[in-house]
């Protein structure tokens, strides 16, 4: 248990020290969100309504970007050095190195979303029920592992640079097709219909759905575990080949 | 003797390789082994099969009378690789206190940092900045991190400056006499002539051979005396003597070989020849070593 709280912590405190994490899953999410909702789109119809909406689709930008990378990446560097190699040769277990890369990544999570949210609070007033804010937390904190077991395949790959390209392209695709730079609304229809069954799509609508006051759809709820399923059959499957050789 | 390692009959083969080719050994508790041999002769391979790095083609490797993958076995040991890393984002003393984390019976920082040199300043620096030889400090601090009973070390000393050298042999020294077992490669021989009390000499994925320093210098039996003489003088004497097995000069000294240095010794006063300033050419290990792992055309 000593151990487990041990690595979580160390976990958590080289993500903090990351500065590539602070600048893509703080700064820029909250530099977006006021740049969408003060100075491009500011005579939105519906203001408050587009500014909840605004404030989750970043929040979701954020903590996508971060499961995909943060852990990934450092995945194949620790193999590419050598550290991995040395863990093995430590008493620590497989089964705790993993859990805690999840769990601090998780801790990370939650601090991102409430960083963003208290943003979103102060630069646009947005006010949500004590629940909703509770809610969308939440389910941005679950919807966040699928995105999670993809970081596990991007940890993967042989070199740091093709996991960073992969990763990064992987995220931006995602981010823009799923609606949560633009609403998938003002996409064309082909956009639309592909963009509906994407993991991104469905990771933002719940979250836009509670903050109307509504719950996430089912639909949204089983396309997500889907793609948990897959991914993680997936990497079992390519660890399974790596290990062969 | 309790043996702590044992290895039977193990091979490794790569796809178009053999590199380590049926290697037996076993090494009891308290021991310091040295594994000596060229480049590509199968030290690293031995070392990652004995730490459960990599999985035997064949035969049976054993480390406390278990698997080398086993818990306990882990516990137990603490090693120093030959690629050196560290984990970024920590700073050195986070690394120390996360590693012994890991250990049933941790050694203790204080004593930790007092065995392998670091400073204060060394602790406060975040892995990734620290220099070359300050990186292998810190990896011989997290080998012994879990005050382990079997150390491995491959190639600990390259790349250290020479108080670093010495600090790292007096600390091995003093872990030797706390009963340690010990296994380390190295291509530096006066490191394992002075440290190791048994020495593998590795060629080609085959142990050529296991001894003593001394008994493996005695392998090549080419003693010799050798001393400055007047050039003019002939040594036609000395030949005479069935003992004495050649004689040859070489950057102004004579060198008399044979199996006998004190009858030797006796024959060059005897003949009152006039040599000045004579000495004894023990066997050096670098000669057993060239002799042991030369090219075959060589030993033919
Ligand atoms: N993963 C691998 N795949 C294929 N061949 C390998 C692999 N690892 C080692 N070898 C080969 O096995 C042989 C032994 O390598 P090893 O690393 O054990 O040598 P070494 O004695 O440690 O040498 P050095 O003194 O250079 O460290 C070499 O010929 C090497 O090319
Ligand atoms: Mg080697």
């Amino acid at each position: 248990m000593k151990v487990f709280q041990m690595q979580c912590k160390t976990e958590i405190i080289r993500v903090l020290r990351n500065r590539y994490f602070v600048f893509w899953s703080l700064v820029m999410p909250i530099l977006f969100y006021y740049i969408f909702t003060n100075v491009v789109n500011k005579n939105a119809p519906d203001l408050a309504e587009w500014q909840a909406h605004y404030l989750m689709s970043m929040t979701v930008f954020s903590v996508m970007g971060s499961s995909m990378m943060t852990l990934g990446i450092r995945m194949v560097q620790e193999r590419s050095q050598g550290w991995s190699t040395f863990i093995r040769i430590t008493p620590l277990s497989d089964g705790v190195y993993f859990a805690a890369q999840m769990v601090g990544q998780s801790v990370i999570h939650a601090f991102s979303i409430t960083i963003i949210f208290i943003a979103g609070a102060l630069i646009n007033d947005v006010s949500l029920t004590a629940a909703e804010w509770v809610m969308s937390g939440a389910w941005i904190l679950l919807g966040s592992l699928p995105f999670l077991a993809i970081g596990t395949l991007v940890g993967m790959m042989k070199k740091v640079e093709t996991a960073a390209g992969v990763s990064n392209v992987l995220y931006m695709v995602l981010a823009i097709t799923g609606g949560l730079w633009m609403p998938l609304e003002i996409m064309p229809k082909m956009m639309q219909a592909i963009g509906k069954w994407l993991p991104s799509y469905n990771f933002g609508n719940g979250a836009w759905e509670i903050v109307r006051g509504n719950m996430p759809d089912w639909k949204n709820i089983l396309v997500l575990i889907a793609y948990l399923v897959l991914f993680m059959l997936l990497s079992k499957y390519i660890r399974r080949k790596q290990e062969a050789v | 003797m309790n043996a702590i390692l044992t290895l039977t009959n193990v091979t490794k083969s790569f796809q178009h390789k053999t590199a380590v080719n049926n290697v037996s050994f076993s090494i009891g508790q308290g021991e310091v082994v040295a594994i000596l041999g060229p480049n590509g002769a199968g030290k690293t391979t031995t070392i990652s099969m004995i730490l459960g790095l990599l999985k035997p083609t064949a035969g049976e490797i054993r480390l406390f009378n278990l698997e080398p993958h086993e818990k306990q076995v882990r516990e137990k040991i603490g090693t120093m690789l030959q690629e050196v890393s560290v984990m970024t984002g920590l700073k050195v003393r986070e690394i120390l206190q996360l590693i012994r984390s890991y250990y049933p019976k941790p050694l203790d920082l204080e004593e930790l940092i007092n065995l392998t040199g670091l400073t204060e300043q060394d602790l406060k620096t975040r892995a990734e900045k620290l220099s070359g030889g300050q990186k292998r400090r810190l990896s011989f601090a997290l080998a012994l991190a879990g005050n382990p009973e079997l150390i491995i070390f491959d190639e600990p000393t390259v790349g250290m400056d020479i108080t670093s050298r010495n600090r790292f042999w007096h600390t091995v020294r003093a872990l030797t006499e706390q009963g340690k077992t010990i296994i380390f490669s190295t291509h530096y021989l006066q490191e394992a002539d002075d440290a190791a009390d048994r020495i593998f000499l590795f060629k080609d994925g085959s142990i050529v051979a296991d001894g003593t320093p001394q008994q493996i210098k005695a392998r090549i039996s080419k003693q010799s005396v050798s001393f400055i003489v007047d050039p003019e003088l002939s040594l036609e004497k000395l030949y005479l003597h069935s003992e004495i097995d050649d004689i040859y000069r070489k950057d102004n000294r004579v060198y008399v070989q044979s199996t006998n240095t004190d009858r030797v010794l006796e024959l060059i006063f005897q003949e009152k020849i006039g040599a000045r300033d004579i000495q004894i050419e023990r066997g050096k290990l670098e000669e057993a070593f060239e002799q042991l792992t030369g090219n075959d055309k060589e030993a033919i």
